[in-house]
């Protein structure tokens, strides 16, 4: 409170330097590098520079992975999202709270991060205005003053108002003595731990990024590019040689991990509460391995973890759906019921942590509120279907009356009784699945959205229902009287 | 959505003269679906109203004051070969019912029968709503009222005392549009009528006279 204003803007300047603005997944998740793994999810979470509150920054979710600590703001996350490189971390530190005073993790930079800070960008949005001048005062007091506390070394804190404090910091302390990011530099593909693929469903854009990075290796030019190409069929030949092997080798740990991972969690059930979080901090690490995104474990164990498993899990669908790598909304035709969904995602987690019915649909009326880009959608029937938020029942009615008109000028296949070059033909919930690439229950349902909309009528026939651009609505309305009228003038003599 | 294909109830032209025996049937007849009832509601209402009109002007061609549902669904006014397409009983029904109500503007209306079981029952109701036949009223009774009253007018009959019969069979009214009306929709429309205190119907049956005012 009693700092001078510089030594204040100094504080602010070195912490942007420590904080990264970070890029988010379609579902508002931090994206995740190559070889980066999700190790907690925490939300209620409040940024902290030294002492004070980081305005913008106090109601988030905290992602902490392998790599990073990130925060994720939960009113403006595009805006305010940031995150720590733990490579950057000299260490953290741990406050239990006390009283009103919520539990904190505090990240102190290390000495070499402070020292170059003057040579690098500022890239949080709050303090773009602070450029990166050399400070007025030489930075060495504050570098040596580790010891003297927050007020004069600048650190980030984050503050736990919701709990989880205690199973982040055990991780964070796990990741920082493993140092994946060292990773990053060793030799690209092949690489045992990555090429079987494991990481693809946590991972979009994984294809791009390992790319980007091989790249920065290579010379560059002509020759480099050359290079690059043998090198990349050479590797391709490497990994489509053992890729069955690696499949079978996959198999193999993944039964291993999986009978772990059930021992552990029948001991956590029984266990005291010590143990038992020990036991999820490894089985969350053993379904990690296994490419599994966010489960039960991986979050904090306070009273909102229940509703916190179910934002994610709903970030988690959102991500899956949309990732660019699958396109599985777009192989579904843009729609698919959520059964089938359910089956897909939990067929995709490798039969480990299932989820449950019950939470998947909680997930799924989550999309709306957490503004993700698919929307849970219920039809008449009471049949729960997903799909983007650009896809809307107008486009639908649009496309579909668009084909009926196309089978205007389209001969029938076998002889028909009506004009059908006036009328074109109905068509059955068959063959719009087919034409559009849905599920026949799905292109039943919009067959009678359209219906219901006064855009088709129906003719049920003892084949079933066909459905007909509705010509009804669309001839001009004659009155009885006048069509009565004429018949009856008609009459007289 | 501006296709030329959009339906239109040809007027069917029936002369008086030498009328046809067949009776064209307007071009949405053979728009497949016209023969399912549509679930939507304002596209129901639509397509009710085009079986009305369709109904009222191929009894109007043929003269007939009534319709008896088992024998009319194998006309070609529910059935059509040519398409392949029939209205089912339930459905005709349903579209008899709609022509009956306020919203089909009264257009029908079923027949009072005297049914044997319920005579058997003790006759407590008399007669029932069977659902079998029904009028149609290509003109009401009312219409039809006004029709008659304005002939009378016309032709100086105020105060002249005619029988059932000359009413409607009478040379008077050879050509006339109500030449051979059946007897029942004549005394509904005299009703309508004598209700306004414009006739006053009397004698026995079979052997009714009618005096206007």
């Amino acid at each position: 409170m009693s700092d001078s204003p510089s030594v204040h803007g100094l504080r602010r300047l070195m912490l942007c330097m420590f904080l990264r603005q970070i890029d988010l997944t379609t579902a508002l998740r931090p994206s995740l590098l190559p070889d980066e793994t999700l190790l907690f999810v925490q939300d209620a979470v409040g940024l902290y520079e030294g002492k004070y509150k980081l305005p913008n920054y106090q109601n988030g979710h905290a992602y902490l992975t392998s790599h990073r600590a990130c925060y994720v703001d939960n009113e403006e996350p595009r805006k305010h999202a940031v995150a720590i490189d733990l490579k950057d971390v000299d260490r953290p530190e741990f406050y239990a709270g006390f009283l009103k005073s919520s539990p904190k993790i505090t990240f102190y930079p290390k000495a070499s991060k402070r020292a170059s800070l003057a040579a690098r960008n500022p890239s949080v949005s709050h303090a773009a205005s602070s450029n990166p001048i050399t400070p007025p005062e030489s930075p060495a007091p504050i570098l040596n003053g580790t010891s003297d506390g927050d007020d004069v070394v600048a650190s980030l804190k984050f503050s736990f108002r919701a709990g989880g404090e205690k199973v982040f910091f055990e991780r964070l302390k796990g990741a920082l003595v493993q140092r994946k990011w060292l990773l990053q530099s060793a030799p690209p593909v092949p690489k045992p731990s990555r090429q079987s693929g494991e990481y693809r469903t946590s991972t979009p854009g994984y294809e791009e990024r390992s790319d980007a990075v091989t790249e920065r290796e290579r010379t560059v030019g002509i020759a480099g590019l050359e290079r690059r190409g043998i090198e990349l069929r050479k590797n391709n030949e490497l990994v489509l040689g053992n890729a069955f092997e690696d499949l079978e080798a996959l198999m193999t740990s993944a039964k291993e991990i999986v009978a772990l991972a059930e021992q552990f969690a029948s001991q956590a059930n029984t266990g005291t509460e010590g143990s038992s979080s020990e036991a999820k901090a490894l089985l969350s690490q053993s379904a990690s391995a296994l490419g599994l995104v966010t489960t039960r474990d991986m979050l904090g164990s306070s009273s909102g973890s229940e509703s916190l498993y179910v934002s994610e899990l709903s970030r988690n669908l959102a991500e899956f759906l949309t990732d660019d790598a699958q396109g599985l909304l777009k192989r579904e035709g843009g729609i698919m019921s959520l059964v089938d969904l359910w089956a897909v995602f939990n067929r995709a987690r490798g039969g480990v942590e299932l989820v449950s019915p019950m939470d998947f649909e909680k997930a799924a009326q989550l999309w709306d509120k957490l503004k993700l880009p698919i929307r849970l959608r219920r039809f008449k029937s009471g049949l729960l279907v997903v799909q983007g938020r650009d896809r809307t029942d107008e486009k639908t009615v649009a496309s579909l009356l668009a084909w009926l008109k196309g089978l205007h000028s389209k001969s029938p296949s076998s002889e028909v009784s009506w004009d059908w070059p006036r009328y074109g033909r109905g068509v059955t919930a068959q063959e719009v699945a087919e034409r559009f690439g849905w599920s026949v229950g799905v292109a039943s349902e919009e067959l009678e959205m359209a219906e219901e909309r006064g855009a088709l009528c129906r003719e049920q026939g003892i084949d079933g229902i066909r459905f007909w651009q509705n010509f009804f609505i669309e001839e001009p309305q004659i009155t009885m009287d006048s069509a009565l009228g004429s018949d009856m003038s008609n009459l007289h003599v | 959505m501006a296709t030329p294909a959009t339906l239109t109830t040809t007027t069917t032209t029936i002369t008086t003269t030498t009328p046809p025996s067949t009776f064209p049937l307007p071009a949405h007849t053979s728009f497949p679906p016209f023969y399912t009832l549509q679930p939507n509601l304002q596209t129901r209402t639509r397509q009710l109203t085009l079986w009305s009109s369709l109904i009222q002007s191929y009894c109007a061609h043929h003269r007939l004051a009534k319709l008896t549902l088992g024998s009319a669904l194998a006309t070609p006014l529910f059935r059509n070969d040519a398409l392949g397409r029939r209205l089912s009983l339930l459905d005709a029904r349903a579209v008899l019912d709609w022509m009956c109500s306020a919203e089909g503007g009264g257009r029908a209306e079923w027949l009072r029968e005297k049914s044997s079981s319920s005579a058997a029952a003790g006759g407590a109701a008399g007669s029932a709503l069977q659902k079998n036949t029904c009028y149609i009223y290509y003109r009401t009774p009312a219409e039809w009222a006004d029709l008659l009253l304005g002939w009378v007018e016309s032709t100086g009959q105020r105060g002249a005392v005619l029988t059932l019969y000359e009413l409607v069979q009478g040379d008077a009214v050879s050509g006339m549009e109500w030449e051979g009306l059946d007897q029942d929709v004549l005394l509904k429309a005299l009703g309508v009528l004598v209700k306004r205190g414009r006739a006053q119907v009397f004698g026995g049956e079979g052997s009714e006279g009618v005096k206007f005012f």
